[in-house]
């Protein structure tokens, strides 16, 4: 399972914010805007850091601590998503992350279809945050 | 085949509201309601469109999928042609656009078809911008039903 | 033109959620543009009217139905046009004693999918568009019917409940009106 998902919008600000534990959330949300330069180091085809394939929008593992590890996404109109897993979790392969990226994705695709959402607002639909809620635990 | 009678009926009762509404007094306002309706659905759609795919390469690679995938999509029919001035200018002509096919020719017509493509013009607009790609649309009807989309990318 | 490594399936995205969306965005729309949710409510109905007096004839020229020879009749037409136009098909009940009143019941409404109705808005009936495309059919074919929304999923109802009563045969055939 993973502990914290976070929505991250195109102009960097957070859309969307879910903690397995809402004791650790300023800790996460720490960890999550620290790993977005990562993620535009990433997008970024001029640096030849990363060797991952561009087109691919999981951009697998952006970093890890002792205690978590942090994954991330980013769809084609450039909202970032991204997930942060405990380290001691070692069952979760990069399949399974891959995969709940994707649902993640396919919910925010549908929360962005209700005509009374404005995208680019923060996130508040109860029955989003419960779906995502489910695929944190999923997995 | 149905549901095409659905979203045509629906289409001309969205320019029927945004040209019945008196408050508004001048047609370009009318015009600019009906656009950004479309604005609306292009940028939404778009959001489910490109779920599954992969990261687009450029600005050329994403007015490809335009043309082709999207289009398809939305209009049933791919873009018969798409040019480039390889500077932010794209020229997309449809030989026969959807909304164009049933109002018949004439000069008369040809006024009214502006109504018939500010729609489409805000999809396509809409579409970029969630794709990061802030643009002018417009549309020119010299033949129906053909019709050219242009579109002119804003550079920062 | 082809993108190659583009696997894209195009069946994914129906022309219902074209309509679904349009329709979303045109009631977003009205509602910035109107002073009451009672009045956007009337404005969906009567575009639902609108709609309604085409619908019919693309129906009846698509299905070669002939007269409608009763209401149970009438009700199994629109149960049809359901299909046809919207891909669901409910179910007809709830007729009244007298057989002058029905109900369509939807467990789901492609028009509201991924609808989500703010607090502020709840005496939107979202719906309208459907009871007054019945209203407009029903009309073209010499039958004044009410309709309008019992129960609604938007509403956290169960099922959608669209409700047509039976007002009078029209005697001569009316002129193509719009409202």
């Amino acid at each position: 399972m993973a502990v914290c998902v976070a929505i991250i919008g195109k102009d960097n600000a957070p859309k969307f914010f879910a903690c397995a534990n809402p004791e650790e959330e300023l800790n996460f949300q720490y960890k999550v805007l620290s790993s977005l330069d990562i993620v535009e180091e990433k997008l970024n085809p001029t640096v030849k850091t990363s060797t991952a394939d561009l087109r691919e929008l999981y951009l697998g593992m952006l970093y890890s601590l002792e205690t978590h590890k942090i994954y991330g996404y980013v769809t084609n109109t450039k909202i970032k998503i991204i997930i942060i897993v405990d380290s001691t979790n070692t069952s979760l392969r990069d399949n399974e992350i891959k995969s709940m990226f994707k649902k993640i994705h396919s919910e925010y695709a549908d929360v962005v279809c209700n005509p009374f959402y404005i995208p680019g607002e923060p996130i508040t639909s109860k029955s989003f945050a419960m779906n995502i809620k489910s695929i944190m635990l999923q997995a | 085949m149905t549901e095409d009678t659905l979203f045509e009926l629906l289409h001309s009762e969205v320019v029927h509201y945004a040209l019945q509404n008196d408050e508004r007094s001048n047609q370009d306002e009318d015009l600019s309601i009906i656009e950004y309706i479309g604005f609306s659905v292009g940028y939404r759609i778009i959001e489910r469109l490109t779920k599954d795919m992969s990261r687009f390469k450029d600005e050329l690679d994403t007015m490809k999928f335009i043309c082709t995938d999207f289009w398809s999509a939305v209009y049933k029919k791919q873009i018969d042609n798409l040019r480039t001035n390889h500077q932010g200018v794209y020229v997309l002509q449809d030989n026969s656009f959807r909304f164009l096919t049933k109002i018949s020719n004439g000069k008369q017509y040809l006024e009214a078809a502006s109504k018939y493509v500010a729609f489409t013009c805000g999809v396509i607009r809409g579409s970029l911008s969630n794709l990061n790609i802030s643009c002018l649309v417009t549309a020119e009807v010299q033949n129906m039903p053909s019709c050219k989309f242009h579109i002119q990318v804003q550079r920062t | 033109m082809s993108r190659s490594s583009t696997k894209f399936d195009m069946k994914k995205v129906q022309n219902s959620e074209l309509v679904t969306l349009t329709y979303g965005a045109l009631v977003a729309q009205m509602i910035k543009d109107m002073d009451t949710t009672e009045d956007v409510n009337k404005q969906l109905e009567r575009l639902g009217y609108n709609m309604g007096i085409r619908l019919i004839e693309d129906f009846l020229a698509k299905t070669g139905s002939g007269r409608c020879l009763d209401l149970k009749d009438t009700a199994d037409k629109i149960q049809t046009a359901f299909k046809m136009y919207l891909g669901v098909q409910p179910n007809v009940a709830n007729w009244s004693a007298a057989g002058d009143e029905f109900s369509f019941i939807l467990d789901t409404n492609p028009l509201t999918d991924l609808v989500e109705i703010p607090e502020d808005l709840k005496n939107l009936k979202y719906c309208n568009l459907i009871c007054g495309a019945i209203r407009g059919a029903l009309e073209m074919v010499q039958l004044e019917v009410q309709s309008w929304i019992v129960q609604d999923q938007l509403k956290g109802d169960q099922n959608t409940e669209i409700r047509v009563k039976f007002i009078r045969r029209l005697e001569d055939a009316m002129p193509a009106g719009e409202d």
